[in-house]
């Protein structure tokens, strides 16, 4: 090996470490990006996850309200107004319009809580107390995909920011994503006492 | 108020026993170093030494199940009504083995059995002291050894509803090797630095560690000096704590009173305190809805 280099020229030692250089910062380059790009899968993931929850949640309110007809009208109407996307989540929906989703239905959850704590003989009923598990359950459901999705966005946020990665993001135009913020009114949700 | 006078008595006469022995090993050691004549009195009383002590530490050995049958009984059926105590047993080695958390021992032994509910979470917990055999060879031949890698309790909380995928954490190095498991990050940097997280279903390890779950595990770790193991596998919780204590076990030097039945309850509060830390008598754990 020593005499390798021995017969070599000082143009040729040169030229290999410039060669040695190039390939490092090459598979450097290919090592993030394909980072951040399993990154956004996950994060793409989790946005799904959140979907699946949304569409759960949405599921128990109804039948919670179907139960309650006559009892919560206006939650009723509150559940009417997010019915168009009764079938499930369409996939050009952005992370703000499932934000509004997910506040309508918490909203309407706490309406739901406070009619409850008005019809003393809702509570004894075993299907609405089932009902309220589940709602209870979605939720709990929804609070793990939002902090999931949140933990994966934070991971490739840091990659995104963080000198030399961000020389990457930059040249393959990945942005900063956005947190799902958790509104004051889910968090109030969770807390319910049934 | 419990009487100890005849148990103290008793544990006293043992005392001496051991106290007498030791001092003939000792005189033994003495005179076997002598040497000539006196040498040979000297093992004598290295082996008298040796019976007496024996003696007394098998006599000490009965008083400590009598101990645990006449009172500690009657203690843990106190705190957890309907339960179960078995001194002299401990769980199976593939009980044991089955959550992963611990390798797999070349010595096993297993005692204070208990078996009980709590808020309708149902518990099973022992002692356990795992060994693994080393082998030295030195020019005088070869020598075998045994070095304790595991002195601490076992718990099993067994809840209604079942989970999707696995959760492992660990505080420390992992003492097996999860192939199914990957490592998580938690969104909380002081969880991350204490424990390691391992699970199979990212959804599902976020659904079981909330925030709270989370710091009550750092309190547990905080409350019970060693390491902490726990994994969540189907409708199981298992726990490990390695704190190098060998849990209700009297000491023959110290005098059995209020104090030791107070420090008692405490280990046995530990269950009690899981339990309500760790609310794993809340919705997500007795809800049978069915998981998304």
């Amino acid at each position: 090996m020593k005499l390798v280099f021995l017969s070599l020229g000082n143009g040729s030692i040169i030229a290999i470490v410039v060669v040695a250089l190039i390939l490092i910062i090459v598979f450097w380059y290919i090592g993030v990006m394909n980072r951040l790009r399993q990154l956004e899968v996950k994060v793409e993931e989790a946005e799904s996850g959140i979907d699946v929850a949304l569409t759960k949640r949405f599921d128990a309110l109804t039948k919670m309200l179907e139960t309650t007809k006559g009892y919560a009208k206006h939650e009723s109407e509150t559940l009417e107004k997010v019915i168009k996307w009764r079938n499930g989540i369409p996939s050009d929906a952005s992370l703000q319009d499932k934000q509004e989703f997910a506040n309508s239905l918490a909203k309407v959850a706490n309406g739901i809580n406070v009619v409850v704590e008005q019809y003393p003989d809702l509570k004894a009923n075993t299907m609405f107390n089932n009902l309220q598990n589940s709602i209870m359950d979605t939720e709990e459901h929804l609070q793990a995909a939002r902090r999931l999705f949140n933990s994966n966005v934070r991971a490739i946020n840091q990659i995104i920011v963080t000198f030399p990665q961000s020389i990457v993001a930059n040249a393959i135009h990945m942005q900063k994503k956005n947190f799902f913020e958790a509104e004051e009114a889910k968090r109030q949700d969770v807390k319910m006492n049934f | 108020m419990n009487d100890f006078t005849s148990l103290n008595q008793e544990r006293k006469k043992c005392a001496n026993y051991v106290v007498i022995g030791g001092f003939l090993i000792f005189v033994g050691i003495i005179l076997f170093m002598l040497g000539d004549v006196i040498s040979i009195f000297g093992v004598i009383f290295f082996i008298a030494g040796g019976i007496v002590a024996g003696i007394g530490a098998g006599k000490f050995q009965q008083i400590k199940y009598r101990f645990k049958n006449e009172y500690l009984k009657k203690i843990i059926q106190d705190v957890y009504q309907n339960s179960t105590y078995d001194p002299k047993n401990g769980l199976p080695m593939a009980r044991v083995y089955r959550s992963g958390l611990l390798k797999k021992a070349d010595r096993f032994h297993s005692e204070d059995l208990i078996r009980g509910s709590f808020e309708d979470v149902k518990f099973e917990t022992c002692d356990l002291k795992l060994e693994e055999r080393h082998v030295r060879h030195t020019k005088n031949g070869t020598q075998v050894y045994y070095v304790t890698y595991f002195l601490g309790r076992f718990f099993e909380f067994e809840f209604p509803k079942s989970f999707k995928g696995k959760i492992v954490v660990t505080e420390g190095a992992i003492l097996t090797w999860f192939t199914d498991l990957k490592k998580m990050e938690m969104e909380s940097v002081e969880f991350n630095k204490k424990f390691k997280t391992y699970s199979n279903d990212e959804h599902n390890t976020f659904y079981v560690l909330t925030p709270h779950l989370m710091e009550s595990l750092m309190d547990l770790e905080r409350q019970n000096p060693g390491t902490i193991a726990c994994s969540f596998d189907g409708n199981r919780l298992t726990i490990v704590i390695n704190n190098n204590r060998d849990t209700f076990e009297l000491k023959l030097f110290s005098e059995i009173n209020e104090m030791s039945i107070i420090s008692m309850k405490k280990e046995l509060e530990v269950i009690q305190n899981i339990i309500e830390e760790l609310r794993l008598n809340r919705n997500i754990f007795i809800n049978k809805e069915e998981n998304i």
